[in-house]
Order: C-alpha cells, then sequence, then structure tokens
C-alpha cells in the first residue's frame, strides 16, 4: 500500500487524531464533573499542554513535508480536488497551528483564571484549527464549504463559551446567526459557479471559463460574476472586511478572549488563504477579471473601505478588546490591499500576503495574550482605564503589550513593520497608487489608538478609587508571549529566510 | 611611547582634570571630585584631538576599523536591552552603567577623528541584511555625518546627566530610553541603506514620545501625541516613496535595491519626481521642523523634561536637516533645485522671521527657546536650500552650533524650572543679584545663539548668509533672501537679548526669588563642556570646516551634475538611470552594482529567486513610466 497521500495529509491527519485522543482524555479525566472550582481541579492545564503539543506536532509535519517538498512524495495529488496538498497550503497549515496552539496556551491560563475551566474548550479548538486547514487546502467549492462548516461551528462554540455572560452569549448568537447567512451566500455563489461552468473543482472552473472565453467570448459572464461576487462575500464575511464587518466587535468582545484570539488569528488567516486561493486558481484569469470587470475593482474598494472605517472607529472605543477587534478589521483591510495586487504583480503579492498574515499572528496572539496577562478575575483588563499606571504596578506586563501593540501599527524593527512594508512594495509593484497612500495614511491613524494604550499604562496614573486591572500569573500566557515575541523579532529583524518561504508557497498564477 | 612622554604631550589635560577635581569649594565627595577630574580631562583632551595632526595623516589613513560604526550603534541599544536586567531597587548602578554606555560610547566616536575626511565614505561597513530585496546593512561616515556623530555622542551623556538630576521616578525606563533614543540616532545619522536608514528613523520616535509622555509636564499626553502623529505621516509617506524609487530603480536594472548610493543613480520622470520629493521633504521638514508643519516643536519642547528637550533639539532636530541635505538633495537634485527659491523664501519667513517674531512674544522660556530653534533651523534649511558650497558648510556647522547652544540653553532653562518650578518669564526679574554666575553662563549661551562673534554662532550664520547671496539657484531673488536673513540675525538679539534683560536683570522683586541657590557643581559639570565647545567652535572654525570641505564639496558637484542631468531630462515621462560615471567613484564605493576586492559576482537571478514571481525584465535602461498618475 502506498502511504505516501497519508504523509501528505499528515498534518491534517496528526491533528484530527490529537483531537480525538483529547477529546477521550477529557471524557475520562475525573475533572469538570465534579462541583469543586478550586484552580488546581480543572482540566485546563493538562488540556492545554496536549493541545498545544498536538497543534505544534502538526505544525512540525507542516515543516517537515515542506522539507522533503510535497511534490516529491507521489501520492500527494491523490486527495486532488478537494484537498490540495501543495507548499501553499503546507504553509497555512503551519500558521494555523501555530495560531491555534499559542491560543490554546493562552486558554490554558485564561480559563483557570477565570472560572471557565471546562474541558470541551479545547477539542473544539482543535477541530477548529482542524477545518482551518482544510479550509486552507480546499481546492473544491464542496470542500471548502465542509472545511469553512467544520472550521465555524467550533468558533460558535468557542464564542459561547462563558455561557453565564449575556455579552458571551449574544456574541455566539450574533456570530452565528451572521456565519450562517455567510456560508449560506458562499454556498448560492458556488452554486450559481457550477451553473455556469459545470464544475466545482477550481482547476475545473478555470478551464471552462478560458475555454469558453476562447470559443464565443464570455458564456454567461453575469452569472458568474454574481457567482463570484457571492462567493466574496461569504468569506468577506470571515476575515470580517468592511462592510461585512458588523459582528466583529460585539463576537471579538464577547468571547473569552483566548476564543478571541483563534477567531483574529487562525478564522481570518483561513479564510484569507481560501481567498487567495479561489481568486487565483478559478478567477485569476486576466479575460475575465480585468479592472474594467471581475473581482479586483471590487476588492480595492472593500480596502479602502475597510482601512479607513475600521481605523476611524478604533479610535473612538473605550474598550481595548474592542480597540483590537477594529484593529483586525483595518490589519485585514491591509491585507485585502495585497489580494488586489496579485492580479498584476502574482507571487510577489502573494507571498507578501503569507509573510502578513503569519506576522499579523505573531502580533495579535501577543497582543491578545498581554491583554490577558494584564488582567485577572475580577480584575479584568477591559477599558483603557483600567490599565491606567500598569507601566509603574507591573513593568514586565506593561512592556510586553506594548511591544506587541508597536508590532501591530508598524514601528520597525517588529514583524508588523516589515509585513506592512512588504504589502506596500507589493502593491507599488501593481501600480495602486491610491492604495498605498490610504495605507500609509491609514497606518498613521491607527498608531494613534495603538498608542492610547502605552498612554494610559504608562502615562496616566489612575484616579483614586477606580477599578484598576492586576495582572495575573501564569506559566502557558508567558509562554506563549515569548513565543510570540520571539516570532516578531526574528520575522521583523531578519526576515531573509521567511521570504524565501513565502516566495515558494506562493500559487503558481496564470 | 613612555608614560612620562603622554603625560607631556597630554598635559594640557592633566592640568585642567586636576585644576577641575581641587576646584570646587566645601563639602564636595572625593569621589564626585575624580568623576569632576575625569570629565574635565576628557573634555580637553577630545577638544585637544579636534586639531588636525601634521604627519600624522597618512599612516591613519590605512587603519579604519571596520566595525567602529557597528560598535557605536550597537553598544547603546545592547545596553538598553542591559538595562532591562538590572533591578530597578539599583538607582545608581542603572545610572551609572547608562552614564558609562554613553560615554564610552563619546570616547569611540572620537576615533572617527583620527581619519583625514577625504571625499568619499569612510569607516564604511556592509553586510547583507534581507538578500531578496537587495537590503543591506550599510553604514558609513563622511565629512558631513562626522560632525553630527560626534554632536549626538558628545550630548548624549550631558543630557543623561542632566536628566538625572531632575527625574527621580522611573529611571530604569528612563535609561531604556535615553540608550535605544542614542543608538537609533546615531544609526540614522549613518545609515546609507533607505531602509535602514527609515527603520533608525521610525525606532528614534517611540523612545521620543514615551520619554515626553512619562516625564513631561501638565499637557504632556497632547504634546508627545502630537510629535508622533507629525512624525509618522511624514515618515510612511517617505516609506511609501522609498519603496517607490527602490522599485523603479528594479524595472530599470532588474535588481532590487534600496542602497542610497544606487538609488542616486535614477532619475525619475518629472511627476514622479515632484511625487517623491515631496513624500521625503515633508517628512524631513515636519522633524526640522519648517514652517508650517513646526506647530508639534513648541508642544513637545514645553511638555518635554530637560533630558529629552537637550536631545530632541540638540540632535533629532539635525536629522531632519541632515536627511534633507542628504537624501532630498542627493536622490532628487532636479527638484530641490527647480523649487529652491520658494523653498528659501519659506525659510526665511516662516522660520526665520516668523519664528523669531513668535519667540518674542512668549511668555514661557522654553516656549521662547522652542521658537527660536524654528528660527535657527530656518537659517540652517536656507543655507541648504541655497546649495553653495559655502552655504552648506554653514549649515552643518550650523547644525552643530544650534545643538551645542541650544542644547545649553534648555540645561540653563531646566536649572531654574527645578528651582522655581516655573518658566514664565514675568515670574523672575533681577535674579542677576542671587545667582552670578548662572546669569553669566546665560549671558554667554545667549550670545553665542544669537551669533555674537568669537562664539560659534557667528560663523555658521555669516557662512550661510553669505552661501545665500553668492547662490546660483536662487537667482534674482538672492539679495531678497540675504536681506530677510539678515533681518532674522536682528531678531534673534532683540527676542533673546529682551527675554534675558526680563529674567536676569532690573528689581529682585519676587519673594521667592530672594532664596534662589546659584548653579550647583552637578548642573556645573553638566554644562561646562558645552560652554568650552562654543567657544572652540567660534574661534577656530576651520578645524571644523576642514574636515567637512571635501565631503561638502563632492556633495555639491554631484548635486550640481545631476540636477542639471535631471533638468534636461525632466520632460520625458520615463525613468532613467544616470551611467556610473556621472558620479565621483569615490561616492560610489561600496554601491551594490560596483564589484571590488573579490566580491563575488552576483548575478541578478540570484536575488530573484526568492521573492519575485516574475522574472525581472531588463530593459534598456529606459522604460515607460505610468508613475504619474497618481
Amino acid at each position: 500500500m502506498n502511504l505516501d497521500p497519508f504523509l501528505a495529509a499528515s498534518p491534517l491527519l496528526v491533528v484530527a487524531l490529537g483531537g480525538c485522543l483529547l477529546m477521550v482524555a477529557e471524557a475520562f479525566s475525573k475533572h469538570g464533573r465534579e462541583e469543586n472550582d478550586s484552580r488546581s481541579a480543572g482540566p485546563s492545564g493538562d488540556l492545554a499542554l496536549g493541545t498545544a503539543i498536538t497543534l505544534i506536532t502538526g505544525a512540525i509535519f507542516s515543516a517537515g513535508i515542506w522539507f522533503v517538498g510535497p511534490d516529491k512524495l507521489e501520492g500527494s495529488r491523490a486527495l486532488e480536488p478537494y484537498l490540495i496538498l501543495d507548499r501553499f497550503s503546507l504553509f497555512f497549515s503551519f500558521v494555523l497551528c501555530v495560531g491555534g496552539a499559542l491560543s490554546a496556551l493562552l486558554a490554558g491560563g485564561y480559563l483557570p483564571e477565570h472560572k471557565l475551566d471546562r474541558g470541551e474548550f479545547y477539542p473544539l479548538l482543535i477541530f477548529s484549527t482542524l477545518g482551518a486547514m482544510m479550509l486552507a487546502a480546499a481546492g473544491d467549492l464542496l470542500s471548502l464549504f465542509l472545511g469553512l462548516e467544520t472550521m465555524s461551528l467550533g468558533v460558535y462554540a468557542l464564542a459561547g463559551f462563558r455561557r453565564a455572560s449575556p455579552r458571551s452569549t449574544e456574541a455566539a448568537l450574533k456570530y452565528f446567526l451572521l456565519g450562517s447567512f455567510a456560508a449560506a451566500i458562499l454556498l448560492y455563489g458556488g452554486a450559481l459557479i457550477y451553473g455556469a461552468t459545470g464544475h466545482t473543482d477550481l482547476a475545473g472552473i478555470r478551464a471552462a471559463i478560458t475555454s469558453t472565453a476562447a470559443t464565443e467570448g464570455a458564456a454567461n459572464p453575469a452569472v458568474l460574476l454574481i457567482g463570484v461576487a457571492l462567493v466574496i462575500v461569504g468569506l468577506a464575511f470571515k476575515v470580517s472586511a468592511v462592510p461585512f464587518h458588523m459582528w466583529t466587535p460585539d463576537a471579538y468582545e464577547g468571547a473569552p478572549t483566548p476564543a478571541t484570539t483563534f477567531m483574529a488569528v487562525a478564522v481570518k488567516s483561513a479564510a484569507f488563504a481560501t481567498l487567495l486561493r479561489v481568486l487565483v486558481e478559478a478567477f485569476g484569469d486576466p479575460a475575465l477579471t480585468s479592472w474594467a470587470s471581475g473581482w479586483p475593482p471590487l476588492l480595492a474598494f472593500m480596502a479602502l473601505l475597510t482601512m479607513t472605517v475600521a481605523n476611524l472607529i478604533a479610535g473612538r472605543q473605550e474598550s481595548v478588546k474592542r480597540m483590537l477587534a477594529y484593529s483586525s478589521i483595518a490589519h485585514a483591510g491591509y491585507v485585502l490591499v495585497g489580494l488586489v495586487a496579485t492580479i498584476k504583480v502574482g507571487g510577489d503579492a502573494q507571498a507578501s500576503i503569507m509573510f502578513y498574515l503569519l506576522a499579523y499572528t505573531a502580533s495579535t496572539v501577543g497582543a491578545f495574550g498581554a491583554l490577558i496577562l494584564c488582567g485577572s478575575r475580577g480584575a479584568e483588563a477591559v477599558s483603557y482605564e483600567d490599565l491606567s499606571g500598569l507601566g509603574r504596578r507591573h513593568p514586565a506586563a506593561a512592556m510586553a503589550f506594548s511591544f506587541f501593540l508597536l508590532s501591530l501599527a508598524g514601528t520597525p524593527p517588529t514583524a508588523g513593520f516589515f509585513s506592512k512594508f512588504y504589502i506596500i512594495k507589493a502593491a507599488l509593484g501593481a501600480e495602486h497608487y491610491v492604495l498605498v497612500v490610504v495605507l500609509v495614511l491609514n497606518s498613521v491613524l491607527s498608531a494613534y489608538y495603538y498608542l492610547r494604550v502605552l498612554v494610559f499604562m504608562y502615562m496616566r496614573e489612575p484616579a483614586p478609587g477606580a477599578p484598576l486591572a492586576r495582572p495575573m500569573r501564569s506559566g502557558y500566557v508567558t509562554t506563549a508571549l515569548v513565543l510570540s515575541a520571539v516570532l516578531v523579532l526574528v520575522l521583523g529583524v531578519f526576515p531573509s529566510t521567511y521570504l524565501e518561504i513565502v516566495a515558494q508557497a506562493a500559487l503558481a498564477s496564470r | 611611547m613612555s608614560p612620562f612622554d603622554l603625560v607631556i604631550k597630554y598635559w594640557l589635560a592633566l592640568a585642567a582634570g586636576i585644576v577641575a577635581g581641587i576646584l570646587p569649594r566645601g563639602e564636595f565627595p572625593a569621589r564626585r571630585r575624580v568623576a569632576l577630574g575625569l570629565i574635565t580631562a576628557l573634555t580637553v583632551l577630545s577638544v585637544q584631538w579636534l586639531w588636525p595632526v601634521e604627519g600624522a595623516a597618512a599612516e591613519a589613513t590605512a587603519d579604519e576599523w571596520p566595525h567602529l560604526l557597528n560598535v557605536l550603534i550597537g553598544m547603546p541599544i545592547l545596553g538598553a536591552v542591559g538595562v532591562l536586567f538590572i533591578p530597578r531597587q539599583m538607582l545608581s548602578l542603572v545610572r551609572g552603567f547608562t552614564l558609562v554606555v554613553l560615554g564610552v560610547g563619546f570616547v569611540v566616536s572620537l576615533a572617527l577623528l583620527t581619519v583625514p575626511m577625504t571625499p568619499g565614505w569612510h569607516f564604511q561597513f556592509i553586510k547583507d541584511w534581507i538578500p531578496s530585496l537587495g537590503i543591506r546593512w550599510h553604514v558609513a561616515v563622511d565629512g558631513i555625518s562626522l560632525w553630527l556623530i560626534l554632536l549626538t555622542t558628545f550630548i548624549g551623556p550631558i543630557a543623561a546627566y542632566a536628566s538625572f538630576g531632575s527625574i527621580k521616578t522611573q529611571v530604569k525606563e528612563l535609561c531604556f530610553c535615553l540608550l535605544l533614543l542614542q543608538g537609533a540616532m546615531l544609526g540614522a545619522f549613518v545609515a546609507l541603506d533607505l531602509f535602514l536608514f527609515f527603520v533608525f528613523w521610525e525606532l528614534m520616535l517611540v523612545p521620543m514620545y514615551v520619554m515626553i509622555g512619562i516625564w513631561g509636564g501638565a499637557e504632556k499626553i497632547k504634546a508627545a501625541l502630537k510629535l508622533f502623529i507629525y512624525t509618522m505621516t511624514g515618515s510612511m509617506l517617505m516609506l511609501a516613496a522609498m519603496v517607490y524609487l527602490a522599485w523603479t530603480h528594479q524595472r530599470l536594472t532588474g535588481v532590487w535595491s534600496f542602497d542610497y548610493l544606487a538609488l542616486s543613480q535614477v532619475v525619475l520622470s518629472r511627476p514622479a519626481q515632484m511625487m517623491c520629493f515631496w513624500a521625503f521633504s515633508i517628512a524631513f521638514f515636519i522633524k526640522v521642523p519648517m514652517w508650517p508643519v513646526h506647530t508639534w516643536l513648541p508642544d513637545a519642547h514645553v511638555q518635554a523634561p530637560t533630558g529629552g528637550s537637550i536631545i530632541l533639539a540638540a540632535v533629532m532636530l539635525k536629522i531632519g536637516t541632515y536627511a534633507y541635505l542628504r537624501f532630498s538633495m542627493g536622490l532628487f537634485p532636479g527638484p530641490a533645485s527647480s523649487l529652491a527659491a520658494n523653498l528659501a523664501g519659506v525659510a526665511i519667513l516662516g522660520g526665520i522671521i516668523y519664528g523669531a517674531l513668535v519667540a518674542w512674544k512668549q511668555a514661557d522660556v522654553k516656549r521662547l527657546v522652542a521658537y527660536s530653534s524654528v528660527a535657527h533651523l530656518g537659517f540652517v534649511m536656507l543655507g541648504l536650500f541655497g546649495v553653495t558650497p559655502t552655504g552648506i558648510q554653514g549649515a552643518v556647522l550650523q547644525m552643530v552650533n544650534h545643538g551645542i547652544s541650544t542644547g545649553a540653553l534648555f540645561l540653563l532653562v531646566g536649572v531654574i524650572y527645578d528651582r522655581r518650578h516655573t518658566r514664565l518669564i514675568s515670574e523672575f526679574g533681577g535674579i542677576a543679584k542671587v545667582m552670578p554666575i548662572y546669569t553669566a553662563l546665560f549671558v554667554l549661551v545667549t550670545f553665542s545663539s544669537i551669533g555674537v562673534p568669537g562664539t560659534n554662532g557667528f560663523v555658521g550664520e555669516f557662512m550661510i548668509i553669505m552661501g545665500t547671496f553668492t547662490s546660483e539657484r536662487l537667482g534674482t531673488f538672492a539679495g531678497i533672501h540675504t536681506i530677510g536673513a539678515s533681518a532674522g540675525v536682528i531678531l534673534a538679539a532683540v527676542y533673546m537679548l529682551s527675554a534675558v534683560q526680563r529674567v536676569f536683570f532690573g528689581p529682585l522683586t519676587h519673594p521667592k526669588n530672594k532664596g534662589l541657590s546659584d548653579i550647583s557643581p552637578r548642573e556645573m559639570v553638566a554644562i561646562a563642556p558645552l560652554v568650552l565647545m562654543i567657544f572652540v567652535l567660534g574661534m577656530f572654525p576651520s578645524i571644523f570646516l576642514d574636515r567637512m570641505k571635501d565631503s561638502v564639496a563632492m556633495a555639491y558637484d554631484q548635486f550640481k551634475t545631476v540636477s542639471g542631468q535631471a533638468i534636461l531630462f525632466a520632460d520625458e515621462q520615463q525613468a532613467k538611470l544616470l551611467p556610473a560615471d556621472t558620479f565621483s567613484p569615490a561616492f560610489l564605493k561600496g554601491a551594490p552594482g560596483v564589484k571590488e576586492e573579490g566580491e563575488p559576482e552576483a548575478p541578478p537571478e540570484a536575488g530573484d529567486e526568492g521573492v519575485q514571481g516574475a522574472a525581472p525584465t531588463r530593459r534598456d535602461g529606459v522604460l515607460a513610466d505610468r508613475g504619474g498618475d497618481r
């Protein structure tokens, strides 16, 4: 028997297997069924570690197959078109696993601290990550939908994990309803595309478009264009691009912070991976998609809107978590700029998107992790006011938070700066000057609200008697922060190696 | 060389050190006396080293230690990381460590003086950083940046020492900021790779932001934010222009490069040239600051702690003027030349005259000094806009002058603020009676600031005005510009002297002022080197000018040639690469295309295998530019 297909799919399989094992382990553990709420009794410690190890193993497998080279494995194409196991999906498997593992570590500190210590968090997280990995590897609209739903169902549950809190329930419901609508819209778009081309696999769709365009101009462009637009709308919900972002702030704010981290990091990266693959592999044809028609102008408009609106609103927020939610919308806007550029500069722009998502993953996990670290039970860091004077009271926590925020703001020599630089380079290469100017002005806007956190932490003293955030102590959170800090610094200072990697990961377009 | 010879050679420094150690009266611990002696000896020694040594030039040429600049930049940055690991309770260790790192930095930077500044780059160090994008760690000095580096390393310890006197809270953070800032500023002065320059340029911003924000006055947060947002707006536009320039270079040659030497060979099409010139220059004008984007400066200065003000005025503003000279004029000589007369008009009306008039009306001494900075830097910019060798030399000299005299002014204003916690001119009057030494020093520094002959300010301003008068770029306006600038000199005397008159002389009315103590030995130590330098610069400007004149001449020649080319070329809608022989070989030493010393022949593919999906398209040096239709 040829084991190569299994080897090629091993990152997915490892994660799936680990998830099953952890679920069993959780069910048979004594934890959770007992009434006691004491901190040491919760299952979080072991499960968080187990989840992190599972996902890191997944990441290691992805990296291993990367070095072997997926094209060297004979059976790696056996699962096509449903799962395409190329360097592109390996890269995203790696990013998603790292994002998931770091979120699990954050949960290991967060859940016990906030008395949410129930074991089901971790299997849900793992299976969501699995869905996200499938989504990134999907080469067919059906497996795409499957991956999307696998990912989303887990995240819906994670968002509502704080059962006692009405906000969390609201977040879950809102996310679930809008997410379902988005999924339905995506499905409808897929059906239209199928109707126009007779294919659900991306390569087939592309071939059908090319052949009809060659013989009789365009076959049924209106149906096809509406289909593409609907697919983009469906995925834009997941990346929370304006105007499909309405759920984001509420869902991000209501969900427990590790779940928020996962949503901001993994869900967004996976959705961008799919968007990239669908648009490049199926609709990357200049005949259909020039500036005059097709998706680039749509995405360009969305990028402008996303960046500007998100940054303007983020500046007005009073809650730090909500600010970070809007900031993640704004970052989606920056990535969209790169996505628009793919049509002209191809590989370069794709590489910039992938580098951006990796850097964004590290910085965002760090920022949310620092926010978790800054608050303990009953003394959570919610608003800016809560963070007043933190720099004096807890210099280490404040410094970590500042570091990640500076990376998100794009200050050298962090990953955030270099990734933004790389996006700018790609967009300039594609001659999208307006997008570039709007992007750079937006990053100035964004500096305002990121710095506001620093203002409160270092430059304001708390009002007497006001509630203050008291940092928690957790080895898991600290570990996650150290790992992300290393990643942020390495990506920012020595990006060479990673640039080569993302360049290799780019899809062969056209 | 025997110890005896050393004593003979350096007798002056030795004597000065001993005198300084013995001189202070009253109860003064031995440790302080030794420190004082050492600092004085070091200062005198550094002044001694400034003088060119006959005969030594030839032997010294050979050994330029290539890592010198890396050490200069790296030491403070690593020191900043090191400070984080010192427990915050050990105050004196944190402070001592910072001072030692900064002080050693100054001593190391003196080694730059051992090399005669022939045209071209010295202490050049190049190493690939991000090869796939052609980004390199490329640092070097020439006669222009030499003085700014020395200014930075000279001011750094003084500013730190002054801050330690007044700032008692969160000292660890302060030291971290000071060291990081020092490293970033030095990096910005020596970086010859645009990307590297940008990294340092941005890196500098955060510590300064934090310094104003934490230890500043009542409106500190607003001031800090204003500084950050203003500077960042400019720098982000600069980043975009920088990438555009590198991208054009890539289209012309097939190779990515952010190297200043490589990019100065690119002549963009006219609209793109203008756009990029403005994108770069606005960033620099904000930093300088020039009217009308100067409004962050008074706020920042008024709110900043004394140490922060000193660094901001003495060094950070110079990065704007230096960068304009190096990058705006170096990369876009065409627009810099054709816009010269207009920009010079703005520098005179908005900077020199308006700045002086506003300074005159200020009630707060620090705000007054801040606006005087606007006026003085207007002079520097005028010297650069005129583009004459004299004007540029004067401008560079004036950058150093302004650093020293304004640094000293802020230091002295800090002294009085520490005693009275107010800086309002109306609160004072007649304090010459209670603080005679302080008054003498303040008047002296004031003279330097308004350019009384014999002090440093005179030489710089004189050269700038002379340069303006003879400038071809300013054309028929040169005369008017000169008159305006000269009026500025008079106004400077008016506002500074009237403030001095109101603060120090007249009757001693305010009861609180009667008990003021005169300047303390600690403050004396901080101010003494600056006062010494005022006279050294004022009386022997030629030792400074000699070292910079070759580099300035080279920059000037290049500007003339390239701007001529650019103007000839201006009507075409295409970007072009100038042939390498347009530039002097000394300038191109170390440029990415130039091979030397067995450097392996790098095929263009080597740089591209990583990132570009599409193969680079090499065309015939000229290609259609769609860059203007922004």
